[in-house]
């Protein structure tokens, strides 16, 4: 085989790679945001189910994926309504009402997704070469010869550490994430605030969850997610609550997905259930090295996460 | 403007009255659900009740599927009364599954009944078991969060199920199914009532609960374990071995979810294979908030949720209603449960 071949693969490689990020870059993003107002959200894996299944039926039906992506959000975005009503209005614990909404997410698309399973996605999203910026050589062919949903995911990203760390909205929700009561007397609405992004953070679990359906498994199959919303959550911790190092997180995750793809599919010997299991093992290893450099360097989680918050008691 | 005005002692009525209600909005909501498809809810839930309880097969086999719920939750309870969330009951399961099974497998059949059991018991409780404290020594040493850990292993138990399955346990007559050789009768845990396949789980499982309500109200150990659920600060100042005791109580709770896996396939199934309702796993998690971490309580919610298992598999075969019915019935009454919570506390008060 000619060197020029091998690159070809790499670059293939790496493009799918960057595909398969984006699918966990979204629902990492969003818990990040969900965490730092204090709110644990479990029910990534179910609201990425709920999206996915969304994406599916509207892209199949319309035959138009924005529209399937902008349904899947959507639907992902309401389905975090009800952990956010139960978790900030009822004060309810947010380990279990996260864990109910993960079994709601596989529930309710096991059960309406019956007549679709198997099922294909003719329209998907296409590649937009851009000028310039492709002309790189090999990173240009990997990073900017993607769709637009991954383009979104690039803008975002930045976007949303920048709202994070540099804007008023960010000094904001952290306080809420680190100390409500003193986040109130600030004359922060606390309650508005975890709403927001909680709401958010579901916005883009569907956001992933519509991505893999309509950008990179275009056919339906029940539990399609197959554990990438609890990858998700544990890439927040390895990306140490930080957006930008969701992005390295994501894209490496999505190398060993890519990879895995990519041996299977050239024949390897090693079983598939082992190559299967990669990404859990990986990720894994990968939290419990990022939990010990974490209480090394003193980061913390957000100081009242998951712990609710009462206007009324003093 | 609604708010919520603290009560002065806890609601006792109500704390009977929520998981009832609870489950009956699961109920409402899934025959809304139910309604959507074009299917008649009254007839679903009628064949699903009469699936359950309406006869005394039936009742067996809702007690076959409380008798795996029983042995995790018990587990479960001590474990979350402490507030460490194991959610790898799932992943214990199935490791205590394929250690019981090596035995059935590869011990050579004419070893006596007794001695086969004994070793698959001992291998469903340590397989179990070790799925479980692998992750609380991440959790007592390096404060890893014991949630993802658990529920990561679950993936990795289910793969290495799966890679034994398609791989080196796999019995070459099984037609290329990913099946391994069918257990020897020594193997097979005895049944105790005749045209049933209740079997001595069952005893296994009564026996678990009585054992984690003992440890809870009568040792040493259950006291501490409540001491470190309520405040493990104080725990820590009260001179309580915090992290020791931790290992402990995963130690069982895996021990018993393995039992579980255990019981699964030496009680019911008899060989192994990759579906082996591993889910109860899930499932027990809600059994146990049900039941307020109560080991009375939990028998009771694990035959009602045995029922809902037992009787929406047969629905899924007699009137092709998705068995996704279930998980929705079961989370929406969890999201009921833990919104009501409130209520034991507050009251609902309305201010202008």
């Amino acid at each position: 085989m000619s060197a020029s071949h091998h690159t070809t693969i790499i670059i293939l490689l790496l493009s799918n790679a960057i595909k398969a990020g984006t699918i966990l870059l979204f629902p990492t993003i969003g818990e990040i945001f969900a965490e730092r107002v204090g709110i644990l959200n479990l029910g990534v894996e179910g609201m990425m189910l709920i999206g996915a299944f969304f994406g599916f039926i509207v892209t199949r039906l319309t035959n138009n994926p924005y529209l399937g992506f902008i349904a899947g959000v959507l639907a992902g975005g309401i389905a975090s309504l009800i952990h956010a009503f139960i978790s900030i209005t009822l004060r309810g614990n947010q380990i279990v009402s996260g864990l109910a909404l993960t079994i709601f997410g596989a529930g309710f698309t096991t059960f309406y997704g019956q007549r679709w399973i198997n099922m294909n996605l003719s329209a998907s999203f296409e590649n937009l070469k851009l000028p310039v910026l492709s002309n790189i050589p090999v990173v240009g062919s990997i990073l900017f010869n993607q769709d637009i949903i991954v383009y979104f995911s690039y803008i975002l990203a930045f976007v949303m550490w920048f709202i994070l760390y540099k804007t008023m909205i960010g000094i904001n929700l952290r306080a809420v994430g680190e100390n409500a009561k003193a986040a109130n007397a600030m004359g922060i609405n606390v309650y508005r605030v975890r709403y927001i992004w909680t709401f958010f953070g579901g916005l883009m679990a569907g956001a992933g969850g519509a991505y893999l359906t309509i950008g990179y498994a275009p056919f339906w199959l029940d539990g399609i997610t197959a554990g990438r919303g609890w990858i998700a959550i544990a890439l927040v911790i390895f990306a140490m609550w930080d957006p930008l190092k969701a992005v390295v997180g994501a894209y490496l995750f999505g190398s060993i997905n890519a990879l895995q793809f990519q041996l299977q599919a050239t024949g390897t010997t090693i079983p598939s259930a082992i190559l299967n299991m990669l990404p859990y093992l990986v990720t894994f290893i990968a939290i419990v090295l990022t939990s010990i450099i974490v209480k090394a360097k003193h980061i913390r989680p957000p100081k009242e996460l998951g712990i609710p918050y009462s206007r009324e008691e003093k | 403007m609604i708010y919520f005005e603290k009560r002065e002692n806890i609601s006792a009525k109500l704390k009977i009255v929520i998981p009832i209600v609870s489950l009956l909005i699961g109920i409402l909501f899934g025959a809304l659900a139910i309604v959507v498809v074009g299917i008649n809810p009254y007839a679903v839930y009628k064949s699903l009740f009469v699936n359950a309880f309406g006869s005394w097969y039936a009742f067996s086999e809702t007690l076959v599927a409380a008798t795996p719920l029983m042995l995790i939750t018990a587990g479960l309870i001590l474990v979350f009364k402490m507030g460490i969330w194991n959610i790898g009951a799932y992943g214990q399961y199935i490791m205590g599954a394929i250690l019981s099974s090596y035995f059935a497998i590869f011990m050579p059949p004419e070893i006596s009944k007794p001695l086969m059991l004994i070793l698959m018991f001992a291998g469903g409780a340590i397989g179990g078991a070790i799925w479980a404290v692998i992750p609380a020594i991440f959790k007592v040493f390096w404060e890893v969060n014991e949630v993802i850990t658990t529920l990561l292993l679950n993936y990795i138990a289910l793969y290495v199920l799966k890679f034994l399955m398609y791989g080196p346990w796999k019995n070459p007559k099984s037609f290329g199914f990913p099946l391994s050789k069918p257990f020897p009768s020594s193997a097979q845990l005895p049944v105790l009532f005749e045209h049933t396949r209740i079997n001595l789980g069952l005893a296994f499982a009564l026996i678990s609960i009585i054992a984690v309500w003992f440890i809870i109200k009568k040792t040493n150990f259950g006291y501490e374990v409540r001491v470190i659920g309520n405040n493990p600060t104080t725990a820590k100042y009260a001179g309580i071995s915090v992290g020791k005791n931790i290992i402990i109580a995963m130690a069982i709770s895996g021990a018993l979810a393995g039992i579980a896996g255990m019981v699964q396939v030496s009680g019911i199934i008899h060989f192994l294979q990759v579906k082996i309702n591993a889910n109860y796993g899930y499932t027990s998690i809600i059994v146990a908030w049900i039941s307020y971490l109560n080991p009375a309580l939990c028998l009771l919610s694990s035959v009602l949720f045995g029922g809902l298992e037992s009787g929406g598999y047969s629905i899924q075969i007699s009137m092709r209603v998705s068995y996704g019915i279930v998980g929705l019935i079961e989370s929406i009454a969890l999201f009921s449960i833990v919104g009501a919570q409130i209520f034991l506390n507050y009251k609902l008060r309305w201010k202008k």
